[in-house]
């Protein structure tokens, strides 16, 4: 008894520490002296930001981006939506009109908007663009001097609201650099630049804003930022879809995923970025005013990126394609999509984002062209494609999630994708054997007489989702035979990737703007003029280092079209049709990203049944989600 | 009598410069140790920098090779390896870490500076209060055996010495953050709170320091315990201790006087080794708790290759043990007559 009676005094003094610091019961992590109606809490995925008060973002990796710098107080000329945008996915946001190429795309004209003013009082003109490059250039060392120097020949405004670049070479999508998708070459300043003498030691705190949004304050620790609504926010281009419902911006670090659950469940949380698939679960099971992308499973925004099983084509093994659709065909997609998301993964067996507008320009009208194609085995002619694997996977699940699994075909082909490559291990030994491969004791060995050795390369802990499916994967190709090994390289990924150290790993060469068709954001940088040499550094994307004549032709012919044409749409199904042949890389799945958004504060989050934009919140597209939030009741 | 004292003080003056000498070699040894290791790191910053730029940018292919060129250059990675090396102690020597490369061109002083106060203002109290409660009840139960309620505050401790600190971390968050949400559980002081010496964010600290404090303290206070108590147990059975008995001093001058002081030698020697590890950082304390501080950034500053950060960091770690066991060495034979300097 008397050992009960001290617990309980001990619990007393425990729970009285609180109390004698005048705590309240609720609301422990939200901002002070700023009304929770009018602020939206948001994460920001970058975490803690050691050096939090710098903000010249044009400087390579000083200081933080998404702490929502590029989502509330900046601008350029274009917006590009991942997905249908709020006036079109394509949206002139400085600029008053698209870009104005000459014939041979050497020469960019661009028309600004007038009307629009810094935050300080400073009317934006021409002027400032003009300084964003020639600054940019002038400092080697800053963020985009490199892309604007191998461009930019000259930059004049010749009155006000027009810019005219004359670049280097033809370049016909040179206006990307300055669209965004997710970030772009930022407008800065002139007013502020040209009185600083070294840009690159610059830290810009307190920052000017071109966007809706000034820095009402920060914390030195880099934990949190807080952004305020300007009072002359109509003269920013944000105002042409009306007033931002939020007054005031928190991006936060809101720590591990458990503590972020924790922090929307407390309603101190209004968007999650992103969280493992189990911490969506249990959102959506315990909170009844959580909303993601989709209103049940799989929940997840499929971002305009693609998983795949990326090879080091450079690599003997590696260099026939017949070896590498075997090594396709050994895949279950759906126990990879079981094992990485939970069965909570839009799968894509094309080298195209199965999100945006491309199920709709790629994925669909190509179904008849993949369900005819056909690769010899040596053996035989097979079909690989089997276009019911996103339905048997929703049938799979459904027993478990019930009504959350749509049945309508097109519903669980936006859901869980379309088709994938059927799994077929007798034609992958047919293939493997077709290649020089010899199986021995169980064991696949290579034309030389090695064991058939794959390492496949994952991030670990810091790509939890990607490193489930790297596992599933090298458990099918052990089953098989093949030597399979997982390698975790955790922070050293980067670096390996672009040094070539590797056999195989799980990441993405392939990302789209999403809610455009047009495929150069990624496969210009394919071309066999940027491959490496092996032992070489390769830039990016082509982390394959594979080069192919027929695909550089598609490039080159892209080169000439303008962006809008649709003959880039043809060029890019043609690009589709040889990937499927060479499968340089095995395409898996989007990258599914779990936002959690709290309605009890705000409504009017963009979602499936209303996608004006993309939800997840270090986007700088994801502004636009501002203007559509509304108090909720 | 003199004459003692001054041949006692020359030989613990020549003790003294004997353990300096050593201490600034352990201090050189290991200040080179962590050169190699982070300059044999397979992680390349200017890779680092260029993957986080070019991650979500539409940045062109021929421009990498002009940008890692300017990085290497803004850097300072050329230079053959002798050169860097002789560079690094020249600015070691004047306390001048250089710029952090993840967070070009702020100095890694500064950084270090910002993240120090937090790690040592949680640690060190909490080191301090854990020891203290520790050794305080470790002794009281290693002396008044028969005692129930310090019984019990021996199976306390020993059923916490052995949970997983995260899992300890993860239960305080869950209890007084979710279940019962009293204490703030993130940052070190509230959202929108200057930080300046007013009452409001010196009583903010405080309370954003409770769970990670505390959880820092439950798992330490176990460990003191344990260890004092059976270092209580060894010197009650010495001779000293059951003559003072005989001698019929009093109990509690015999706990205090003669048990424990001569208990807490080993502890004192602990404290100060655990009091020179704080200057590490407590990644995970800092991590579920969202707490500034040094271990998280030593971690950010690994994965980004960003080795003078992470040079920086433990260099003043390794500075703070040495010394810890230093001051401990040269305190010594003042404190303890069984030490002898021969």
């Amino acid at each position: 008894m008397r050992c009960i009676r001290a617990l309980l005094v001990v619990a007393c003094a425990f729970g009285s520490v609180p109390a004698l610091l005048g705590t309240p019961a609720v609301a422990q992590g939200l901002p002070q002296n700023i009304p929770r109606k009018e602020l939206l809490i948001l994460e920001n995925p970058e975490g803690t930001v050691k050096n939090a008060g710098w903000f010249n973002i044009w400087t390579i990796n000083a200081g933080s981006q998404s702490n929502g710098l590029q989502q509330a107080a900046l601008d350029t000329l274009w917006y590009i939506d991942p997905e249908s945008g709020l006036d079109g996915v394509w949206d002139n946001s400085l600029a008053s009109d698209k870009p104005q190429y000459n014939a041979d795309f050497t020469e960019m004209t661009v028309k600004l908007r007038s009307g629009i003013f810094w935050s300080d009082g400073v009317e934006f003109t021409a002027d400032d663009v003009v300084s964003t490059v020639t600054t940019q250039i002038k400092n080697p060392a800053m963020r985009f001097s490199a892309v604007l120097a191998s461009n930019v020949a000259s930059v004049d405004a010749p009155d006000a609201h027009t810019v005219v670049f004359k670049l280097k070479k033809p370049n016909s999508r040179f206006h990307a650099n300055f669209t965004v998708r997710w970030g772009a070459v930022w407008i800065l300043p002139k007013h502020v630049f040209d009185k600083v003498d070294d840009p690159v030691k610059f830290d810009f705190n307190k920052p000017i804003s071109l966007g809706a949004y000034v820095l009402h304050s920060y914390d030195p620790d880099g934990k949190w930022y807080i952004w305020q609504l300007r009072e002359d926010w109509q003269r920013t281009t944000l105002a042409r879809f009306g007033k931002p419902g939020p007054k005031y911006l928190a991006y936060v670090d809101p720590g591990p995923p458990e503590k972020r659950v924790i922090a929307q469940l407390n309603h101190e949380l209004d968007v999650i970025h992103d969280i493992a698939p189990e911490g969506m679960f249990a959102l959506a099971k315990q909170s009844r005013t959580t909303r993601a992308w989709f209103k049940g499973f799989p929940y997840g925004h499929p971002d305009p990126t693609l998983p795949a099983v990326i090879f080091n084509t450079q690599n003997e093994n590696f260099k026939n394609p017949d070896v590498r659709w075997a090594l396709a065909l050994l895949i279950d997609i759906k126990a990879v999509a079981m094992a990485a998301y939970r069965g909570a993964a839009t799968i894509s067996a094309i080298g195209v984002p199965p999100t945006g507008t491309h199920p709709a320009t790629y994925h669909g009208p190509m179904g008849e062209w993949l369900g005819a194609f056909e690769i010899d085995t040596g053996k035989r002619r097979i079909k690989p494609y089997d276009p019911t694997i996103g339905k048997q996977i929703a049938d799979m699940l459904r027993p478990a999630m019930g009504d959350q699994i749509p049945s309508g075909p097109a519903e669980i082909a936006r859901a869980f994708g379309m088709g994938w490559w059927k799994t077929d291990p007798q034609a992958a030994q047919e293939l493997l054997e077709k290649a020089g491969f010899s199986k021995r004791g169980g064991a696949w060995l290579t034309p030389d007489g090695k064991p058939f050795s794959v390492r496949v390369m994952v991030e670990g802990d810091l790509r939890p989702v990607m490193t489930r499916a790297g596992t599933m994967i090298v458990q099918l190709w052990k089953q098989a035979g093949i030597d399979a090994r997982i390698d975790v390289a955790q922070g050293t990924l980067p670096t390996r990737r672009a040094a070539g150290d590797f056999d195989t790993f799980i990441g993405w060469s392939v990302e789209t703007w999403g809610g455009h068709q047009d495929l150069s954001y990624f496969l210009d940088s394919w071309h066999s003029q940027f491959v490496a040499e092996p032992g070489k550094p390769q830039p990016l994307r082509n982390w394959q280092r594979w080069s192919n004549p027929a695909l550089d032709g598609i490039i080159e012919q892209i080169r000439t079209v303008g962006f809008d044409d649709p003959k880039s749409i043809e060029l890019g199904k043609e690009y589709v049709k040889l990937a499927v042949k060479e499968m340089p890389t095995i395409p898996l799945m989007a990258y599914n990203v779990f936002t959690a958004m709290d309605q009890t504060y705000w409504t009017g989050f963009p979602t499936s049944e209303n996608p004006y934009t993309n939800p997840v919140p270090n986007w700088g597209n994801s502004r636009y989600m501002f203007v559509k939030l509304k108090p909720a009741n | 009598m003199s004459g003692i004292t001054g041949a006692a003080m020359s030989g613990y003056l020549a003790y003294v410069g004997r353990r300096l000498g050593q201490f600034l070699l352990v201090v050189f040894i290991g200040i080179n140790i962590a050169y190699v290791v982070t300059h044999a790191s397979p992680v390349d910053p200017v890779e680092q920098s260029i993957s986080a730029v070019t991650s979500y940018g539409s940045t062109a292919p021929e421009a990498i090779e002009q940008m890692r060129n300017s990085l290497r250059e803004l850097y300072g990675l050329g230079g053959n390896p002798v050169e860097q090396y002789f560079q690094f102690w020249k600015r070691i020597l004047r306390a001048d870490f250089g710029p952090s490369l993840s967070a070009f061109p702020t100095p890694v002083g500064t950084l270090i500076g910002r993240a120090l106060p937090w790690t040592v203002g949680l640690l060190a109290v909490s080191t301090i209060v854990a020891w203290g409660l520790g050794n305080l009840l470790g002794g009281l139960a290693g002396y008044y055996r028969q005692s129930r309620g310090l019984k019990l505050m021996g199976v306390i401790a020993m059923g916490l010495h052995p949970i997983p600190y995260y899992i300890l971390a993860m239960l305080l968050l869950i209890v007084f953050g979710f279940l019962w949400p009293v204490l703030p559980i993130s940052g070190g002081s509230a959202m929108n709170l200057p930080q300046t010496l007013t009452p409001e964010f010196v009583l903010s600290v405080l309370r954003h320091a409770i769970l990670p404090a505390l959880s820092l303290i439950l798992i330490g206070v176990g460990s003191w315990f344990l260890g004092m108590r059976a270092l209580v147990s060894n010197v009650l059975a010495e001779d000293f201790v059951v003559y003072a008995e005989l001698a019929g001093v009093r109990p509690w001058r015999i706990l205090t006087a003669y048990v424990m002081r001569n208990a807490l030698v080993p502890q004192v020697t602990g404290l100060a080794m655990s009091l020179g590890g704080i200057f590490n950082g407590a990644v995970i304390t800092e991590k579920v708790f969202g707490y500034p501080g040094l271990g998280s950034l030593l971690v950010d500053a690994v994965y980004a290759g960003d080795y003078g950060l992470v040079l920086g960091v433990t260099t003043i770690s390794i500075l703070g043990v040495s010394i810890g066991v230093l001051a401990i060495d040269l305190l010594y034979p003042l404190l303890d007559p069984r030490v002898k300097i021969s």
